[in-house]
């Protein structure tokens, strides 16, 4: 099959999917099954089709994990009218998503410039004059959404750089990463958790082809632009008491590590693509445990009057501790497996940015432990119900756990082949255990 | 190398033996689980049989050539020393966990700290047995988690406080042991253990750390791993978590004090060729493990709780085995890293029993013994003095003038002979404490006890490191590169020396009732620095305030900043 119509076929699936959900807007439940049936589809064309499209310079994990974490982010949410628009929206998002990943130069840029122009309406749209804050968010996307128009239209260098400016305000990095905050924080029912994998792993592969041609001051820029990001995020997480802050906080963190090494290498390579895809995998399932509080307690619970969860809710006391030590980045979990990838890419940039790095590493155990402990463990409270998992909620925390799992053991050859695995290794040095 | 994987399979199998089940079958599936803990033991005996006659044994579930292998490279190296480990920690782990079953019966959470054990037993074995160093940081991190997890009390504060405080401390020091991860693979290219050596033996590397100031690979490196090694140990000053966790039941505490605590000594022994080729490490790591051992000591004495007297017991021993490593003595530092940990366990695991008898009898430990018997008799006096001070003496005369052995040269040497005297000294000075026994027995008892300690100290000199370290050079080279200054060595062989002798004295003159006249501002520094001692140096709070200003000002800059908190 021809590969501009295998993308075609990608993105379709999810696009007709949206549109067959409409009928049952009616009735929430069918809706949402109606929702979860067309990502599995869609993740069974991904599976099929995947190996006959081009492949791109950071493999073909992305395109696996788009379907993956809009199932999970619809099986997360509870069966409420108010989420309907939202269980049809991720299939929208998903469909641009895959033809961003998989289309040809312009369709994607086009995918692209719609997706940023769809949030920048969608934040619009939520906008409430007690958020002030987020104009920053809905200006960044319709700047984002300008460059990624703008790159697709203009000739070197405006378009490397006005792609690298997409980029930042896709895959986050200060100070275009006002956008990012305001889409976690402010859109509705299932979306953050999608948007907090789907932005980035877009993000990437359009860094994929831009950062090789940026201008090595623009990469310099990036790279302290990234190490500032990486503290600025680890302490802006330490600060919060909001979940969903401290959450798009942490990320913003990893995902400017990520920019790290970008900048240095200028390239992304699988590995960079496994941290990137596992930090928003990660980020989103803690969304989801975050979402089965809000839903038992309501959605302006205070974090801080919850406590007890543990033995009141085991399975879910077991699952949250599992994402909160794969969000924080330990063995044997995928944000360990791609950290350490990128940490074992010769030559390191400098010893500096090594050790502003692994504190930013080092700070999301005390935020994201900090998080857990304060939720799960302490006096059990006897005013609050206790309601363990319902199926989709375990089957959706469950999945991210195994996922992460599954990515954190998994040979970088399963989404990549060798050849592009190795990346811009050197000769000669690629012999252990680079991914 | 069945038998290999074997060990962690039994013991992940009696972690799910444990956790799997209906609740009826609990108590019995508890008990079942210590037949595979059992198993284990056995298998582990029988591969350090195996080690010891045919060579390491090595299984690798990745393959170095191809980039398609798996992202954690997982595989088993298992050597004397692997060996010689799993057999002290699956030992240990048969007993703490039958003692534990009957311990923990009808405890509402017995069923999650039982499979935690058999987990942090997997993870141990695991640890000790790694093919490289990924995967032994792999283990080294889920081990602190696990501490974490076993260290905590749901619904207790102090407890979930003590076991962030762990969790926190003990994630510092992986990351300084992941930067020293990373670091060795940029300058060598693998973290295969012996390519790793032979790379840093063959290639020597400078890092400039700022302009004029330069160091070498393999010092940068080994300390970063050290820093690692220090949170595992308890070493000062990252030696807190260890009072922070004594909340958990004591058959963790046996468990953390006999195996998990060793893991920095097993560190450093496992990268022993690396750490002796900076000699700037092995120098810090004996100021950071005298350090520890005196301040352990000293902060011991002055608690009033059984298990913080037994923690800081631990911190420092640990600070003892980690300045072992700092003086080059590797293989001592294992020996005494088994001896401590089998006795630790015992104490331990006894304490649990004195804490419960001690609840349900106020006066207990009983108040209403006998005075101590009023002087020992000439003959016990003079055994004490010739065995303690002469009969060391003429061993060192000898030794120097008739063996030629040349003593002043080989400071390794004098460390042994160091340690043999001042053991032996201690346990035969503890031993004119006891009561109502003849002078004659006391007398053979010194003279039994200086034969064994001298004896096993030789043991562990000899048999022991040439099990552990085959080739004699290696072990000399390490001793060279632990080689301090020969005035500086004197000075501390002196000083320590002349303030043991000097402690003794004071403490049996002051035992049996004699007045010694000490300077006025001796005894009140004495006085001052109990209260610190006791609080721990106020340690504790240090670290607190160092939190609290760190968050201070995270909150000041999340303030000033017009972000999304606002």
């Amino acid at each position: 099959m021809d590969g501009a119509l295998i993308s075609w076929l990608l993105a379709g699936i999810p696009l007709l999917g949206g549109l067959a959900c409409l009928p049952f807007r009616s009735d929430p439940e069918r809706l949402k099954q109606s929702a979860v049936v067309w990502t599995l589809v869609s993740l069974a064309s991904v599976a099929g089709c995947a190996s006959q499209i081009e492949m791109p310079a950071e493999g073909l994990l992305p395109l696996y994990l788009l379907p993956l974490a809009a199932t999970i982010s619809i099986l997360g949410q509870p069966v409420h009218e108010q989420h309907r628009h939202s269980w049809v929206l991720t299939l929208f998002f998903l469909g641009l998503g895959l033809s961003a990943l998989s289309g040809a130069p312009p369709i994607a840029l086009l995918s692209t410039t719609l997706l940023l122009a769809l949030v920048a309406s969608l934040l619009y749209r939520h906008h409430s004059a007690l958020w002030p804050r987020s104009w920053w968010g809905i200006g960044a996307y319709g700047i984002g959404a300008l460059c990624a128009a703008t790159s697709a239209a203009a000739d070197a260098p405006l378009s490397s750089v006005t792609s690298l400016v997409a980029c930042a305000v896709l895959l986050p990095l200060v100070p275009f990463h006002d956008g990012y905050l305001t889409a976690l924080t402010r859109l509705p029912g299932s979306l953050p958790t999608f948007i907090v994998v789907l932005l980035p792993v877009v993000g990437l592969h359009q860094l994929a082809t831009t950062i090789p041609t940026v201008p090595d001051t623009a990469a310099w820029t990036v790279s302290l632009f990234a190490l500032a990001g990486a503290s600025y995020g680890a302490l802006k997480a330490l600060a919060q008491s909001r979940v969903r802050l401290l959450l798009a906080y942490g990320s913003l963190s990893f995902f400017s590590i990520f920019w790290w090494f970008a900048a240095a290498s200028r390239t992304a390579t699988p590995r960079a693509a496994l941290l990137v895809g596992t930090v928003g995998l990660a980020t989103g399932g803690l969304m989801v445990a975050w979402q089965v509080v809000r839903t038992r307690y309501g959605d302006d619970v205070d974090p801080q009057a919850i406590s007890g969860l543990a033995t009141g809710m085991p399975q879910y006391a077991v699952l949250l501790s599992l994402l909160g030590l794969a969000a924080m980045g330990l063995p044997p979990f995928g944000v360990f497996a791609g950290f350490m990838g990128l940490l074992l890419s010769p030559p390191l940039p400098s010893l500096v940015g090594l050790f502003i790095t692994l504190l930013a590493w080092l700070a999301a155990s005390w935020y994201i432990m900090q998080m857990v402990q304060r939720l799960l463990f302490g006096v059990r409270r006897p005013e609050l119900r206790y309601t363990d998992l319902l199926r989709a909620e375990l089957a959706s925390l469950l999945i991210v756990v195994l996922v992460l799992l599954a990515l954190g053991l998994a040979p970088s050859t399963v989404f990549a082949s060798e050849r592009i695995a190795l990346g811009a290794v050197p000769i000669g040095e690629s012999s252990t255990w680079n991914r | 190398m069945t038998l290999t994987l074997l060990v962690p399979l039994l013991l992940l199998a009696a972690a799910c033996l444990v956790v799997c089940g209906p609740a009826a079958s609990e108590h019995a599936r508890a008990k079942a689980a210590a037949y595979p803990i059992g198993a284990a033991f056995l298998g582990s005996i029988a591969t350090l049989y195996l080690v010891t006659t045919s060579g390491p044994l090595s299984v690798r579930f990745y393959d170095l050539s191809s980039i398609g292998s798996f992202a954690i490279p997982i595989g088993f190296y298992v050597d004397r020393l692997s060996a010689v480990m799993m057999t002290l920690i699956t030992g240990v782990s048969v007993i703490i966990y039958t003692y534990s079953t009957v311990y923990m019966y009808q405890d509402r959470h017995a069923r999650r700290y039982l499979a935690m054990i058999c987990l942090t037993d997997f993870v141990l074995i695991c640890m000790v047995s790694s093919a490289n160093l990924m995967m032994l940081f792999l283990f080294w991190q889920v081990l602190s988690y696990l501490l974490y997890v076993l260290a905590h009390n749901h619904a207790h504060a102090g407890t979930l406080a003590g076991a962030f405080k762990t969790f926190t401390l003990l994630r510092a020091a992986d990351t300084a042991f992941l930067a020293g991860i990373a670091l060795a693979y940029q300058l060598y290219g693998t973290l295969e253990f012996l390519d790793l050596f032979a790379r840093a033996a063959d290639t020597p590397v400078m890092l400039s750390l700022w302009p004029g100031m330069e160091v070498s690979g393999a010092t940068a490196v080994t300390l970063l791993l050290f820093v690692g090694a220090m949170g595992k140990s308890a070493q000062f000053p990252i030696h807190l978590w260890l009072p922070g966790s004594l909340f958990a039941p004591t058959p963790v505490h046996a468990l953390l004090h006999a195996g998990i605590i060793n893991a920095g000594g097993f560190l450093i022994n496992r990268l022993a060729p690396l750490f002796g080729l900076s000699s700037t490490t092995l120098h810090v790591a004996f100021l950071i493990g005298t350090l520890t051992a005196v301040l352990g000591a000293t902060m011991m004495l002055a608690q009033n709780d059984i298990k913080k007297t037994l923690g800081f017991s631990t911190i420092g021993q640990m600070g003892y085995m980690i300045m072992e490593c700092g003086l080059g003595a590797f293989s001592l530092a294992v020996f005494h890293l088994i001896a401590h940990g089998l006795f630790k366990a015992t104490v331990f695991l006894n304490c649990g029993n004195v804490i419960h008898n001690a609840r349900q009898e106020p006066h207990f430990p009983h108040v209403d013994h006998q005075a101590e018997e009023p002087g020992l008799s000439r003959l016990t006096w003079f055994t004490g003095s010739m065995t303690t001070l002469v009969i060391p003496l003429l061993i060192l005369l000898v030794t120097h003038g008739v063996l030629r052995i040349p003593l002043l040269e080989a400071q390794g040497t004098v460390i042994f002979l160091f340690f043999i005297w001042i053991t032996s000294s201690q346990a035969i000075l503890t031993l004119t404490r006891l009561r109502q026994v003849a002078s004659w027995k006391v007398s053979a008892a010194m003279l039994m006890t200086l034969l064994f300690i001298v004896f096993v100290y030789l043991f562990a000199v000899e048999s022991f490191t040439e099990f552990l370290y085959p080739n004699p050079e290696e072990v000399a080279s390490y001793f060279r590169a632990a080689d301090i200054p020969d005035w500086l060595f004197d000075l501390i062989i002196v000083a320590a020396t002349i303030l043991t002798v000097a402690s003794w004295a004071y403490l049996y003159i002051s035992a049996h009732g004699m007045t010694l006249r000490m300077p006025l501002w001796v005894e009140n520094l004495r006085i001052r620095l109990y209260l610190p001692f006791m609080n721990r140096l106020y340690a504790d709070e240090l670290y607190a305030l160092i939190g609290q200003t760190i968050m201070r000002l995270v909150h000041q800059v999340d303030k000033r900043e017009r972000g999304w908190s606002r």
